[in-house]
């Protein structure tokens, strides 16, 4: 193996060590009791395999006044995130598919006009979105969140969708309106049967972006609707007396689990699909 | 009835004008080439043919139909394109019967007509494939069977070789012969290789500038060119042009040649009335390579002027040489055993029974 190789194998190892080192940190704490974590040092292996911690942050810990520990809020980011993501999936692709196949006057604009939505920050948005729900009576409930993260979103996938579709040729659609096809029967039985890549690059981007969300959430929710990352910023600031590091950390991996899961399972084709249009001749 | 009737039909996209009134009529079965260099409106007429662009002025006629502002499917026409265009998530097979699918075809007729196609085009061991997975003839072949499949009353064809390699065109070309001479549909097709038109086309329509320069049979187009712009895209290696002085000479008109460093005096042969009143001004003469030969005794009647050997490029059956008359590069068409070195003087025959002559500012035909 040559000096060059040595050297790249490791920095990548270093790189990996760098940023698996806090995931390590707050597993092996999350696997201690409150006695070895003030005894042991912030890297020392725990002395068994102790899961307390765990069932704590999942049913009982306190977030606040109550005592039910995670799970609520974990279904609770569910039923926001899946119509979330999935409602915003379809329409990027329904925006991607007209702004470049069924071009309309002025559709350039448009999209030009939608990119901007890409670079507002969120804080930009928390007044008057806040008024706006309260006008559709949406303020505080589930749908209103899952309706302002659609919202925040649909930037996004028609970012990707447009960039996708804009290297199938027009020719693609042409030959199916010849055929006899339609709108709605192009985009489902030509358009998106070839859009595997890029739905998958869409849904892992907006299934981390709203389930790591955390503004909105702590905003336009409250009480037992609130997503898993606010009731985890509950859980590790209700303090009883002592800090029990074990259940925070605990409760802070459950937090992060399902994104980790999406990237190992998905991963691959994120990359691919983020390349998809580069690469093709 | 015609197949196609074309009525001064124009399109504009914003201030530009690509097509400036075209007119054109077919009959059934006959088979029409739109030839022309790129940006002439070729393609874009075909598109307009096929109702994929709008019309901006005129009328389409398919049969007795007014299609001027139908949808594509309510055409009757089929498409073949320059990419193909095969659906990449579909069989061989669902991209023949998709269009069938659509518009309701009983299950029993649709498994009969793919079969059908699949076996006119000899695709049957591809039915099962995805366009992934076959060569760029064969998925020629499939968008072809996709467009067979409609039995339709006109067939459009964008450009369907220019993605195939030089041997694999020549053969597909047959085919489309072949094919067109077998089911006897109507055929509109695009092409910018004259060679494919004037091998395919029943009738020709050279475009330029998004105006019909020429409309005629492949014959008609190769012998009397209306302008230069047509003589000059038709045939290959092209026709020469070579601007001469016209003179009256003992017997008639003669044109002023200098070649090989001596003047000569091409005397007009074919009686063109219009040349007189061009004395003592220049026309260019437009003369095809194979009217430049060697010297031959079958015609002895014909002038004979040496020339001066700059370039030789043999093909084969022939041997391409360029000699320079009047200051300008001229291609001559010899036998490869009467070829001549570089830097020679040949004795070169003048054919002019099919010259050709232009007005040089106009670039037009003079009769």
């Amino acid at each position: 193996m040559s000096l060059s190789r040595v050297l790249i194998y490791s920095l990548v190892l270093l790189a990996a060590v760098f940023y698996l080192l806090p995931l390590f940190v707050m597993l092996m704490t999350s696997l201690k009791d409150l006695e070895e974590i003030r005894s042991g040092t912030l890297l020392s292996l725990p002395q068994g395999l102790n899961f307390d911690a765990w069932s704590k942050a999942w049913g009982t810990a306190c977030t606040g006044v109550d005592c039910n520990g995670m799970k609520g809020f974990f279904w609770n980011s569910v039923l926001i995130v899946v119509p979330a993501v999935i409602i915003s999936t379809i329409l990027g692709a329904l925006n991607g598919y007209v702004l470049t196949k069924w071009r309309f006057r002025g559709s350039n604009l448009f999209f030009g006009m939608l990119l901007i939505g890409t670079m507002i920050p969120f804080q930009v948005i928390l007044l008057p979105m806040a008024r706006t729900l309260g006008f559709l009576g949406l303020a505080g409930t589930t749908s209103g969140l899952i309706m302002v993260h659609i919202i925040y979103g649909l930037a996004f996938t028609t970012l990707f969708f447009r960039n996708y579709y804009i290297s199938i040729p027009n020719e693609l659609v042409n030959a199916a309106r010849i055929d006899g096809a339609g709108f709605w029967l192009i985009f489902f039985r030509i358009v998106l049967p070839i859009s595997v890549p890029i739905v998958v690059v869409s849904v892992i981007w907006q299934f981390t972006q709203i389930w790591n969300d955390f503004l909105f959430g702590v905003v336009y929710s409250s009480g037992d609707a609130q997503p898993i990352t606010v009731a985890l910023n509950n859980l590790v600031n209700t303090s009883m007396g002592v800090k029990e590091y074990n259940v925070d950390m605990a409760a802070a991996i459950i937090a992060a689990l399902p994104t980790l899961l999406v990237y190992i399972v998905a991963g691959k084709y994120f990359v691919r699909g983020l390349t998809a249009g580069a690469v093709k001749g | 009835m015609k197949a196609l009737k074309i009525q001064n039909v124009e399109k504009t996209f914003g201030s530009i004008k690509v097509l400036k009134g075209i007119d054109l009529e077919i009959e059934p079965g006959q088979f029409l080439i739109l030839v022309g260099p790129s940006g002439c409106g070729k393609s874009t007429l075909l598109n307009m043919i096929a109702g994929l662009e709008s019309v901006s002025n005129g009328n389409i006629t398919i049969g007795d139909r007014d299609v001027t502002h139908l949808d594509p499917k309510d055409r009757d026409i089929a498409m073949v394109f320059q990419s193909y265009a095969l659906y990449p998530n579909m069989t061989v097979k669902q991209n023949i019967s998709f269009g069938l699918e659509i518009n309701k075809t009983p299950k029993d007729e649709l498994e009969a007509t793919v079969a059908k196609v699949a076996k006119m085009l000899q695709i049957e061991p591809l039915l099962n494939r995805k366009p992934k997975q076959l060569s760029g003839g064969q998925r020629q072949r499939v968008a072809m069977g996709r467009a067979l499949a409609r039995d339709p009353s006109i067939y459009l064809f964008d450009e369907p070789l220019s993605n195939l390699d030089a041997k694999l065109r020549v053969e597909m070309r047959s085919e489309i012969k072949e094919l067109h001479q077998r089911v006897g549909t109507t055929i509109v097709y695009v092409t910018h290789d004259q060679i494919e038109a004037m091998t395919l086309g029943d009738v020709i329509a050279v475009m330029k500038d998004g105006e019909i320069q020429q409309f005629g049979s492949p014959q008609d187009i190769y012998d009397n060119p209306k302008n230069q712009f047509v003589a000059g895209f038709m045939g290959s290696p092209s026709m020469n042009f070579v601007p001469c002085d016209v003179k009256q000479g003992m017997n008639g008109l003669v044109l002023v040649l200098e070649s090989g460093g001596a003047s000569h005096e091409l005397p007009v042969e074919n009686g063109i009335e219009g040349l007189s009143e061009y004395v003592g001004k220049k026309v260019v003469l437009g003369i095809r390579p194979e009217q430049l030969t060697q010297v031959s005794e079958d015609k002895p009647d014909t002038m004979t002027i040496p020339c001066l050997i700059e370039i030789i490029e043999p093909t084969g059956p022939d041997t391409m040489v360029t000699a320079r008359l009047n200051g300008v590069r001229t291609v001559c068409r010899v036998h490869p055993t009467a070829q001549s070195k570089v830097g020679e003087l040949m004795p070169l025959q003048f054919d002019m029974s099919k010259a050709v002559f232009f007005d040089p500012d106009t670039e037009q035909r003079i009769y």
